[in-house]
């Protein structure tokens, strides 16, 4: 112990760092800060300092480079001693850190956090969100397995948009016109350079000012922000009712951090690592690629809007987020900080959770893509060929070998592209059915040139028959009163 | 409880659940990499349930075409034909081609893994017990009229007269004939489908098989049924009442 004093005095002799983290450490917060909705930036902090550790860890083995980067995963994965576990560490402490970001961002919002005069920690911390999510996408592309190299593709065409400059961009982006081995070895550098260097410094400014600025003191409802008075009030509340952050107030932060590592690791060792999918092939087209969990919303956002929207929404919406983030803390600068006050931001969270959460659970079955091997893979369900003509059955094989079943569902099996047809009969007469077939419509494309008479007659047989039992299918009135089987109908 | 106490309990917990997954961790990539090259697979049962199922049957039965499993049919289907089958697919009928040199997707290795796997998975070499079955392929030519009378003899009782359909369907449906090939209609004759009641051609009659010749005739019959404009839509509606169509 003595040693360890000895040299801590002689450091400090010549650093004359020691009383300045004295101070810092023991400043006084207010009392109501210490709370567990208070340790969510600090989470971030702990949970970006264990990527620094796993990324330089995983960097010693990783090749950067087109050719070898998936198989120096692969030797990661099964030839280096936990190889798999600090994969894992660094995969699930990305989804974590996200994650807490967003969280400690909802709090800061709900706690009025944002305002005088606390305005530039707000954007700085809007800034390490976005950097957070390149670190996300560039990690992502990193792992070069079929979903990075799709992934990449779809973000390099979102920033090919960009009106004059979009090729320039992209050719900046990959490092040529193509993904190729020049592209890996930017997002390399991105990923292990520019962008962490960049959060080094936002996390610096962001830290210097919760420390100058003090931490948020707890909104109580009636307290109103305003700038000609708010830091003199601040100062009377840590002045009367203050306690130091060391100890009082950071042992909560510690101890959710831990508790946080501890998640981190068990999803690792639970979960494991992410990948890598399927080889980087653009050849291999069995494949079904899709980006990480919190780029899912944004994924099925893309597949959503109408082509015809694509440019517009893709330059105009990140611009009016951003911005809008950005400005939030001049435009609301002032008046009400609790959540209990100001309903509209508490329905704006509610809105954008519901929101993301919902096109997040759509990416994650991806309803509007076809399911390319259910033609091949999933039977047609054994009810609905019982007692079938041989007529029928053909039809039924027409259905699997045209791919129908890649789009319709059939007891709940196949896509979601299309409308299910376990009730089609229902809905569509003989009629209807032969030119839906033939000539599509509705999203369907026409099938009329890829299909013989024959097969259409028989395909059209067999969805005739897709009808719960005793239902009669639909039938054409005008057909059936002219072939006498149907009185007329009377009109008064 | 106090708080303390919780705490303690809850870290304890934590730590028994990490330890518990440190001897053989769940998270663990198994060997290889988690999603095989597709022109690698060489599992029977991967590549039979992701490209003939559809149409077969999970268990090489109850799927719309005819059964892979049953093993009468592998008697007398050899390893060639289904070799050949499911590289060049039938022309003219829903069976593709799936070998990549005829545009499918799988390699001719491939190919060959299913071939012998739904032989070594269903065929049962005693499954005839010494029975001499007609050829798979047609060795001779066919008589469609002497072919109307085996037709009769062997297949009326259930398919009715001129095959217009009895106690089991119609087999004379233009667009039905169109889309089955003369050897697929042979094929059936021959080893009929079981799931569906329709009997081998030993079973037609009771105590009476069908000879090769009888196969190959009554093949010519169905064969000379066919349309010759298949898949006209309204093929009973009466033009007069009908309206202009």
């Amino acid at each position: 112990m003595r040693l360890i004093e000895t040299i801590g005095k002689w450091l400090d002799a010549r650093l004359q760092i020691g009383e300045t983290i004295r101070e810092t450490a023991e400043h006084s917060v207010p009392r109501d800060t210490a709370s567990w909705f208070y340790v969510f930036g600090s989470a971030a902090l702990v949970v970006f300092m264990l990527q620094i550790a796993t990324g330089i860890m995983l960097a010693l083995i990783y090749v950067p480079s087109a050719g070898q980067a998936w198989n120096s995963l692969q030797i990661l994965n099964h030839s280096i001693t936990l190889g798999w576990f600090i994969r894992g560490l660094h995969g699930w402490g990305s989804d974590f850190m996200v994650a807490i970001v967003l969280i400690h961002m909802v709090q800061v919002f709900l706690f009025g956090a944002y305002k005088y005069p606390r305005e530039l920690t707000w954007m700085v911390g809007v800034l390490l969100l976005l950097v957070t999510l390149g670190m996300a996408f560039t990690g992502q592309v990193l792992r070069f397995d079929q979903d990075a190299y799709w992934g990449l593709g779809i973000g390099v065409s979102i920033a090919s948009h960009v009106p004059l400059m979009g090729s320039w961009i992209v050719s900046l982006m990959l490092g040529g016109p193509i993904i190729a081995g020049a592209t890996l070895t930017r997002f390399f550098a991105l990923h292990v350079f520019v962008i962490p260097g960049l959060l080094i410094g936002f996390v610096a400014v962001h830290l210097l000012m919760v420390i100058k600025l003090g931490i948020n003191e707890w909104p109580m409802p009636g307290r109103i922000v305003r700038k000609a008075t708010y830091v003199k009030e601040y100062h009377e509340l840590t002045k009367k009712d203050g306690i130091p952050f060391v100890p009082a107030a950071v042992w909560k932060d510690m101890f959710f951090s831990g508790a946080i590592l501890l998640a981190v690791a068990a999803c690792a060792i639970y979960f494991g690592p992410f990948g890598p999918s399927g080889q980087p092939d653009p050849t291999i087209i069995q494949t079904a690629p899709r980006p990480d969990f919190f780029f899912l919303w944004l994924y099925a956002v893309l597949s959503f809007l109408p082509p015809s929207m694509e440019t517009p929404a893709m330059l105009i919406g990140p611009v009016v987020v951003i911005g809008g983030l950005l400005l939030l803390p001049f435009i609301f600068g002032e008046g009400e900080k609790s959540w209990k006050r100001r309903p509209i931001a508490v329905l704006t969270i509610l809105l954008v959770a519901v929101a993301l959460g919902t096109l997040t659970h759509l990416a994650t079955y991806t309803p509007w893509s076809p399911v390319m091997d259910a033609w091949s893979s999933l039977p047609i369900p054994a009810e609905y060929l019982h007692n079938r003509s041989a007529l029928e059955r053909q039809g039924a094989l027409v259905f699997q070998v045209k791919q129908c079943h890649n789009c319709h569902s059939l007891d709940h099996e196949g896509g979601k592209r299309g409308p299910a047809l376990d009730a089609v009969a229902l809905q569509l007469t003989d009629d209807q059915l032969i030119r839906q077939v033939i000539q599509g419509g509705g999203n369907m494309p026409a099938y009329g040139k890829n299909l013989s008479p024959a097969e259409t007659t028989a395909l059209v047989s067999f969805l005739k028959t897709l009808h719960p039992e005793g239902r009669p299918p639909a039938r054409d009135a005008a057909l059936a009163h002219a072939a006498g089987s149907v009185a007329p109908a009377t009109h008064p | 409880m106090s708080l303390l106490r919780q705490v303690a309990l809850g870290v304890a917990g934590l730590v028994v659940l990490g330890l518990s997954g440190c001897a053989n961790p769940p998270g663990k990539p198994g060997p290889g990499p988690e999603v095989v090259n597709p022109d690698s697979i060489a599992d029977f049962a991967v590549l039979y349930k992701a490209n003939c199922a559809g149409c077969h049957g999970f268990d090489g039965k109850g799927g719309a075409a005819i059964a892979l499993g049953d093993p009468v049919y592998l008697a007398v289907a050899d390893d060639a034909v289904l070799r050949r089958v499911a590289t060049e697919g039938v022309p003219g009928t829903s069976m593709p081609a799936f070998a990549k040199s005829k545009g499918g997707m799988l390699t001719e290795k491939q190919v060959e893994i299913i071939a012998h796997g739904i032989r070594e998975k269903w065929a049962k070499p005693d499954v005839l017990r010494g029975a001499d079955p007609p050829p798979y392929a047609a060795t001779t030519a066919g008589n469609s009229s002497r072919g109307a009378d085996v037709y009769t003899i062997f297949c009326a009782s259930c398919h009715g007269i001129a095959g217009k359909g009895g106690k089991a369907s119609s087999i004379v449906n233009g667009s039905f004939l169109a889309l089955m090939s003369d050897q697929e209609l042979r094929t059936i004759v021959i080893v009929g489908r079981p799931e569906l009641g329709a009997p081998d051609w030993r079973g037609n009659v009771p105590g009476k098989s069908m000879s090769a010749q009888d196969v190959s005739d009554v093949v010519a019959w169905l064969a000379s049924q066919r349309a010759q404009f298949p898949g006209e839509p309204y093929p009973q509606t009466d033009k007069s009442t009908g309206g202009t169509r």
